[in-house]
């Protein structure tokens, strides 16, 4: 099995902290962990390896300094990384992002399966895998919370390809899916639980001596108008802080409605929640 | 636009990393089980296990004899993350990776690395160093278990106290005086495993600090082992000791560092929640002066640290600057942690917070690893020397 | 591509960096410099009044949109049930709708689902598409992908809304590759950039949160259409419009089975396991105030119907009615959610540390002195044992309405 795992380098959003006064980002400092989903996914994906055999390469899009990305994944048992690092890069939206992803990929030849997290949390828009796979044209299985079965392709039966058997969480349920290898999952916490990277391993991967490789745009043969911000459809136009002080108003009036008043304030805020609050249209 | 004919080298910093996959580990491991492990007076064994399965026990050895290829800086940047989450444990792996292991690692037979080093470095199995005696400490003269010869090998007779994992080692790094005529000349350290015959050992100490610790006393009593289960050669204990005396006080005021560090960021995140007439406790200027004289001497004493573990891992001799780190860092951690009391105020007093294990467990730092009695004295001498 | 800031021509007046999108440009010594977040996007060049800003980048050109026309939302249907996020959308569609003086459409696909179109009509569809095919009985994402790529194509909306459930995430990204367009997802507002009314191409504004939800993006996407965006069910409101003269368009793909890649085996209904409350969206957590474990339960309800889940201080856990890993607080967790309730939780700094970075908190005490309320977005003044059943009643009637 040829394994590859899509790995992101994020800004550790739970410690993120904003400026009191103008109420921007600080970024300095902000420590960078690799996104939790990406863990579950490598830890899918060296599951598998110890399973069925295989290499794990990491992928991952970046700044120098994401190769810590790759270095971790490494000492948790991938066997090689590659970084896409290339100014052209910058400021991709998820269009150009996965192009950028699928062209790598195509680069490393025949692919058995791709796993990736379910969604990063700086973006959180769980796109990346979706569109890695249209790119590559393969099937795919989303919310992955178990890897029922394995069947790599037989080489002795051509027309028969190999087949991966999930487990999808849905909304209200699970839905068991077989997919066609090649395919891309992408995954949830509840399949499993990451391993912390080995210390022989993370060492070796600090030096020369690991297989980390760094990729340009020409490398991977794109043109660079159609990467990055350049290759982006969607822009950002304007970022702020959303209003977090609290007006500390007391409701009052009978039970029903000091009751109604507060599901009328929520159903009119901007919590992404405010329908569960929602009545009959008047 | 040209494709990369020499290929870009991007690289992680290693300190950097082990740092940072430490601090997951202590983060989500150990900080959410410390209270619970350290009430209960038990030790925990499925994250040392766990410990093992990365490798960290190996981490200043390097590959051909089972280790993982790091240095003492790295071990010592490990020790770090680990005491500030929870000191038992970071003082147990402390053991496991350096004074339980260096002498078999050393001068132990490729048989005896077969049994107790590589499964000793994978966790299978959990060493201990004994060397305490009711009467003696740093007076190792006065050592008074005995290693006497057989016609196949040692029996040792005595007993050790403040035996740390006594009761839960596998084998133990024994300090044996082997002829008491020639005092410090006739020290030696031997391989005791646990189930030799012979050895017991009584129930673990109702400890003030590091409860999750198991501290008892051992027994030998006519406990034979294969001669070469003595690691070194005859008379050369104090020397096998000499190799690792730097390492281990610069290993204890790591254990330091992680303590203050733990002491200082609960300290930071308080003054910031609590407050005081109308205002964060953190806005006033005695409190500010504190965490002040955390920040400096946790900068300072990290400072003393990582100079020292770049001697050790540059091959240059440098106790002193060891002893002076670990008396620096030490002293500091106890005054952070008596200062975080102080900024707790009331909820200090409480068994609910952090703040008082931090305050009871940076006693065990004043006494392992050389009282600061003696290495005042060690300092002062080594400098009127010269 | 590269910015140049004439340092000689700036005069400090803080346009360009209140206009950058990535913290680009910070101001020092008076005058901006770029800093090694510019993306080199070039929004600081147009609104720099001294002409101080230079850059080498060629304006990409807006191609021509004028036949792309139409707000279309995806109809999501499972087993022949629609799923209330597609009707939603609708109401949104047909304010957006309005404002560019086009129509809505629906995109309807299955197996005997024409039946649905109605409550579609009802909801605000002036056009449904309805594809219907025996390989579209259940949702397979390149049956469906292909289905939609196929409509997209060939009647080149200019919007097209899809919610953002577990099926319209898996489908929505596929598509937007496809058509070679945009896809900003789990959007909580979109409006139409009524002062960009240049030739007629008013651009979708498209605001969402991001870095978990600490800051909010507004995000347009000029260069592509359709302008796609998912929305979270839930976010928008649906609306009911009379006299109902739905355009009803029957499609009828053509679809391989081979050309699928993936079998449904079966669909089982089951709940996750309880969450960690630090992922929670919603958590209702009970204090002092609340009366033994039967108090707890009523909380649980609130919780269920919320879709969240149940947390308590540090008291309850003492009292044993609750377990270590529930407690919000100083010594407990550390939660986030969208939206906390307190019920009877006077809210001493220990607890408030542990809860303080929710998004709306909602207080619920008799004593109106109780700090909990200086924290809260909304409070209210009252036992808890009233309040809740109120609000469970209030809820399981709204649910029964849709």
């Amino acid at each position: 099995m040829k394994l590859v795992v899509l790995v992101k380098q994020v800004p550790n959003t739970t410690r993120v902290k904003l400026d009191p006064k103008t109420g921007n980002l600080i970024r300095e400092g902000l420590e960078s962990i690799v996104n939790p989903d990406d863990l579950h996914a490598l830890e899918a994906a060296l599951g598998i390896k110890e399973e069925t055999g295989g290499t794990v390469t990491a992928l991952s899009m970046g700044p120098p300094q994401a190769v810590d990305a790759l270095t971790q994944a490494i000492g948790m048992g991938a066997d090689k990384g590659i970084l896409l690092c290339d100014r052209a890069f910058a400021g991709a939206d998820t269009w150009a992002t996965s192009l950028t992803l699928s062209r790598a990929i195509r680069k490393l030849g025949e692919v058995d399966l791709i796993i990736c997290g379910h969604q990063a949390i700086d973006g959180d828009t769980a796109q990346i895998g979706p569109q890695v796979a249209d790119w590559l044209g393969l099937a795919q299985a989303t919310y992955v919370k178990e890897i029922e079965h394995l069947t790599p392709a037989d080489p002795d039966k051509p027309g028969k390809p190999g087949e991966i058997i999930v487990k999808r969480r849905l909304e209200n349920g699970v839905e068991r899916l077989a997919c066609q290898l090649p395919a891309l999952v992408t995954v949830i916490k509840e399949l499993n639980q990451p391993r912390y990277a080995h210390m022989e391993r993370l060492i070796t991967a600090c030096t020369d001596k690991a297989d980390i490789l760094v990729w340009n745009a020409a490398d991977i043969g794109v043109n660079t108008c159609d990467v990055g911000l350049e290759g982006s459809n969607t822009h950002v136009i304007k970022t702020f802080t959303p209003n977090f002080k609290r007006q500390k108003e007391i409701l009052e009036g009978s039970r029903q409605e000091v009751v109604a008043e507060l599901f009328d304030r929520l159903k009119k805020s901007d919590t992404t929640l405010s329908g569960k609050f929602q009545g009959r249209p008047s | 636009m040209k494709k990369s004919d020499t290929p870009v080298k991007i690289r992680s910093n290693v300190e950097d990393m082990v740092r940072k996959t430490m601090k997951d580990f202590v983060d989500k491991e150990v900080i959410p089980i410390a209270r619970e492990y350290d009430e209960q007076a038990k030790f925990p064994d499925h994250l040392f296990k766990q410990l093992g399965d990365m490798g960290l026990f190996g981490i200043r050895y390097p590959r051909d004899a089972g280790g993982s290829g790091g240095n003492t800086t790295l071990y010592c940047i490990a020790m770090q993350e680990l005491a500030r989450g929870l000191m038992s444990l970071g003082a147990t792996v402390a053991m496991q990776c350096l004074m339980a292991t260096n002498g078999l690692y050393l001068y132990g037979t490729p048989e005896l690395h077969e049994r107790y080093l590589y499964p000793a470095l994978k966790g299978e199995k959990k060493g201990a160093f004994q060397l305490t005696e009711p009467d003696a400490g740093s007076d190792l003269k006065a050592v008074s278990t005995r290693a006497t010869r057989t016609a196949d090998g040692w029996v040792i007779n005595g007993m050790k106290t403040w035996a740390t994992s006594g009761p839960r080692a596998d084998f133990h790094t024994v300090l044996c005086q082997t002829d008491p005529s020639k005092g410090l000349k006739g020290l030696g350290f031997f391989l005791v495993p646990s189930d030799t015959p012979g050895f017991s050992f009584s129930k673990p100490f109702d400890l003030l600090g590091t409860r999750s610790s198991s501290i008892s006393e051992i027994y030998f009593s006519d406990c034979h082992i294969p001669a070469h289960h003595h690691l070194g050669q005859e008379g050369q204990g104090l020397s096998v000791l000499l190799k690792i005396l730097a390492e281990i006080r610069i290993m204890t005021a790591s254990l330091a560092l992680g303590l203050h560090r733990a002491a200082m960021d609960d300290s930071v995140q308080y003054c910031k929640q609590r407050t005081a007439f109308g205002q964060p406790i953190g806005n006033y200027q005695l409190i500010q002066a504190k965490i002040a004289n955390m920040a400096v001497n946790l900068e300072a004493g990290q400072l003393m640290v990582d100079k020292v573990t770049h001697l050790i891992d540059n091959g240059r001799s440098c106790l002193n600057e060891a002893s002076m780190a670990k008396y620096f860092t030490v002293e500091s951690a106890c005054a952070a942690a008596d200062e975080a009391t102080r900024i707790f105020g009331g909820y200090a007093y409480s068994m609910e917070y952090s703040v008082q294990r931090y305050y009871r467990d940076n006693r065990f730092l004043l006494y392992g690893g050389g009282t600061h009695e003696v290495l005042q004295t060690t300092i002062g001498r080594e400098i009127l020397s010269k | 591509m590269t910015i140049w800031i004439d340092q000689d021509n700036c005069d400090g007046c803080k346009r360009c960096q209140r206009v950058c999108p990535y913290e680009g440009i910070a101001l020092m010594d008076g005058v901006a410099r770029v800093t090694d977040r510019c993306t080199s996007c070039g929004a600081c060049v147009e609104v720099c009044k001294n002409e101080a800003i230079t850059s080498d980048i060629t304006p990409r050109a807006v191609p021509d949109f004028s036949e792309h026309k139409g707000v279309w939302v995806f109809a999501e249907q499972t087993d022949g049930v629609l799923a209330d996020v597609g009707l939603e959308l609708l109401g949104k569609a047909r304010e957006l709708a309005r404002d560019l003086n086009e129509t809505v459409s629906a995109v309807l696909m299955g197996q005997d689902v024409a039946g649905l179109c109605d409550t579609l009509a009802v909801h605000g569809a002036d056009t449904i598409y309805l594809v219907q095919d025996p390989l579209l009985k259940e949702y397979r994402t390149i049956a469906h992908a292909n289905v939609m790529e196929t409509l997209v194509n060939n009647y080149k909306p200019s919007i097209l809304l899809i919610g953002a459930t577990a099926l319209g995430r898996d489908l929505a990204p596929r598509v937007s590759r496809r058509v070679g367009s945009g896809l900003t997802a789990d959007c909580t507002e979109l409006s139409i950039d009524v002062d960009e009314n240049t030739e007629g191409s008013k651009i979708l504004w498209q605001t969402r949160p991001a870095f978990g939800g600490n800051i909010m993006a507004t995000i347009a996407n000029r260069y592509s259409r359709p302008q796609m965006a998912t929305v979270r069910p839930g976010v928008m409101e649906k609306t009911i419009v009379e006299n109902v003269n739905a355009e009803i368009i029957r499609i009828s793909p053509t679809l391989n089975e081979g050309d699928i890649k993936t079998r449904i085996l079966e669909r089982v209904k089951e709940l996750p396991k309880g969450t960690d409350i630090t992922q929670a969206n919603v958590i209702v957590a009970g204090g002092r105030g609340i009366k033994g474990k039967e108090g707890f339960e009523m909380l649980g309800k609130l919780a269920a119907l919320l879709g969240g889940e149940l947390a308590c201080t540090r008291l309850i856990v003492e009292q044993g009615i609750m377990a270590q890993g529930s407690q919000v607080g100083q010594t407990g967790k550390t939660v986030r959610p969208e939206i906390y309730i307190a019920c009877g939780i006077s809210g001493a700094i220990q607890h408030r540390a542990g809860m303080m970075g929710s998004r709306y908190i909602i207080a619920i005490n008799t004593d109106p002195g109780a700090p909990i309320f200086d924290v809260a977005n909304w409070g209210i003044v009252g036992d808890v044992h009233e309040i809740v059943p109120e609000m469970i009643a209030q809820l399981s009637q709204k649910g029964s309405l849709s």
